[in-house]
């Protein structure tokens, strides 16, 4: 895994609004953001705050109804193999095997057989499913699928990954691994992921730098640094008195949002 | 096993009264035999329909196997052409909206005509050989496909879509890689369906020109009241309905094994 070029996020004055029966719905106030590329951005806020419309415009699912979304100073105006997204919801195909759906980016773009077989193993075996490539997507555990669905966008080797509370369905265990594995995923990748959750601790956890979103208009209300390093996670840390109070504080301020 | 055997029990329990009540009504003459035929004069028929008899094979010239065979090689061709029409139509129904607007109500329309309104311009048409019936039954099987994939794509979630748009899928590979396999058990509803509605016109396709076939068979009986062959070709007609519906079910969970697990 390695990234080249210039994967800076820029969102310049951007806002959305849905066209609701009766009146439009303000979902995002207009907001600036810059994401550098390398960081791991975490974002919390009440539900119908507005962070998952971020998240698809980042994605380009949707397309702003103001201001713009570049990326490495190009306009995002469509999905791209560049911007790997992963839902809540595993969204695996039952009609493939656990390795067809990993292999199906490399598949898309037309890498041969034999070598979108290797790309497969090879991400299979890093989020620990190497012998369940010949499965069936419907006999996986909810955290087996959802770390299937997070093989099957790495193997697409995304500059920016985008996760939309990836581990808000699982149980309380299962989640806690998941997130030091993913952590471990991106620390040296030097990709940059953008992180959705209504979880304050998971948001401290897991970013560099965590945003917190008031309700509907979204804005961006805070948006700190971690007070510690980048290095791996590990269940002392939450014990920690740097850890306990940067998370009162977010949760404070998500409080008085 | 003692499960299965319950399970064979029972219909075999309710075919016997059936038949049981059957053979009472006709023995204690609750009406005239040409009215209720008995059990043993359609078994007649059966046989005769299977054989040659007094220099005559099987019933109308034809062995019964053959007029089945007929029947079913029609409806077969039928809902093949309507498979490949409806699923076509149904994708264009799902995607384009304007041409949904235009085109769904007549999809309607001729949904709601019984097949027989629109035979005579057929046969005007196409004649009355094979060309004709085909059209009929295609007519009768498309619009329950079309409409299932219809309603298969509008299932689909949305998020399903996106994941391959993120994955670098055009709008061709969605169609190919999420769409279509996506509404393949609606796809195997409609069909079902569709061959149902293909069999229940089958008489109707079958009242010109229509021997050999087993609809031709049963609308020929009026002439000379032969209710028990009338009787021997309902048999007929439904039996192999259900085991044709039966096939396309098994065909469905070898095909779909992933059907309502995900």
């Amino acid at each position: 895994m390695s990234v080249s070029g210039d994967h800076t996020v820029v969102l310049r004055g951007v806002a959305h609004r849905y066209r609701g029966r009766d009146a439009d719905v303000q979902a995002l106030a207009p907001l600036e953001l810059e994401i550098g590329a390398g960081e791991f951005v975490a974002v919390v806020g009440p539900s119908g705050c507005g962070k998952t419309t971020l998240l698809q415009l980042l994605a380009g699912f949707l397309t702003p109804t103001e201001g713009t979304v570049t990326v490495g100073g190009a306009p995002v105006t469509a999905p791209s193999p560049d911007r790997g997204v992963v839902f809540q919801q595993a969204n695996l195909y039952p009609w493939m095997t656990v390795r067809g759906n990993v292999e199906l980016g490399p598949r898309l773009r037309g890498v041969p057989r034999a070598e979108r077989r290797r790309i497969a193993e090879r991400y299979l075996e890093l989020v620990g499913l190497s012998e369940f490539g010949g499965a069936a997507t419907y006999e996986l555990s909810g955290g087996m699928q959802q770390r299937c669905q997070i093989a099957r966008v790495l193997a697409n080797d995304p500059a920016i990954m985008l996760l939309d509370e990836p581990f808000g369905a699982l149980d309380a265990l299962t989640r806690d691994r998941l997130q030091d594995e993913l952590h471990r995923i991106w620390r040296g990748s030097g990709k940059t992921a953008f992180f959705i959750t209504h979880s304050v601790e998971e948001a401290v956890y897991l970013g560099t730098r965590v945003l917190v979103m008031s309700p509907r208009p979204g804005r961006i209300v805070l948006d700190e640094q971690v007070p510690f390093d980048a290095g791996a996670r590990t269940a002392e840390l939450r014990a920690t008195p740097a850890f306990v109070a940067f998370r009162e504080r977010i949760a404070a301020t998500i409080g008085q949002g | 096993m003692r499960r299965v055997a319950t399970r064979l029990a029972i219909p075999l329990l309710s075919l016997a009264i059936l038949l049981g009540v059957w053979w009472l009504v006709v023995e204690l003459r609750v009406w005239s035999e040409v009215f209720v035929p008995s059990p043993a004069s359609v078994w007649e028929r059966l046989k005769e329909g299977e054989s040659v008899h007094d220099g005559q094979v099987g019933l109308s010239g034809y062995y019964l196997h053959q007029h089945l065979w007929a029947s079913l090689w029609r409806i077969l061709r039928g809902v093949a052409f309507a498979l490949v029409f409806g699923v076509a139509l149904g994708l264009a129904l799902a995607t384009i909206k304007p041409f949904r607007l235009v085109v769904e109500p007549y999809v309607n329309f001729i949904r709601s005509l019984p097949p027989l309104a629109y035979f005579s311009l057929l046969i005007i048409w196409f004649g009355i050989e094979d060309t004709s019936k085909i059209w009929l039954l295609f007519l009768a099987a498309f619009p329950p496909i079309a409409l299932s994939v219809l309603a298969g794509v509008e299932g689909i979630r949305r998020e399903r879509v996106d994941a391959a748009r993120a994955l670098g899928a055009s709008r061709w590979q969605v169609v190919r890689f999420v769409t279509l396999p996506s509404i393949l058990p609606q796809l195997f509803t409609g069909t079902r369906l569709a061959l149902g509605f293909a069999w229940t016109t089958i008489v109707a396709a079958e009242t010109v020109d229509g021997i050999p076939g087993i609809g031709g068979l049963a609308w020929q009986t009026k002439k000379f009241q032969q209710t028990d062959v009338a009787v021997l070709c309902i048999i007929v007609i439904g039996l192999t309905a259900i085991a044709l519906d039966q096939l396309v079910k098994q065909l469905e969970k070898r095909v779909l094994p992933w059907h309502g697990k995900a």
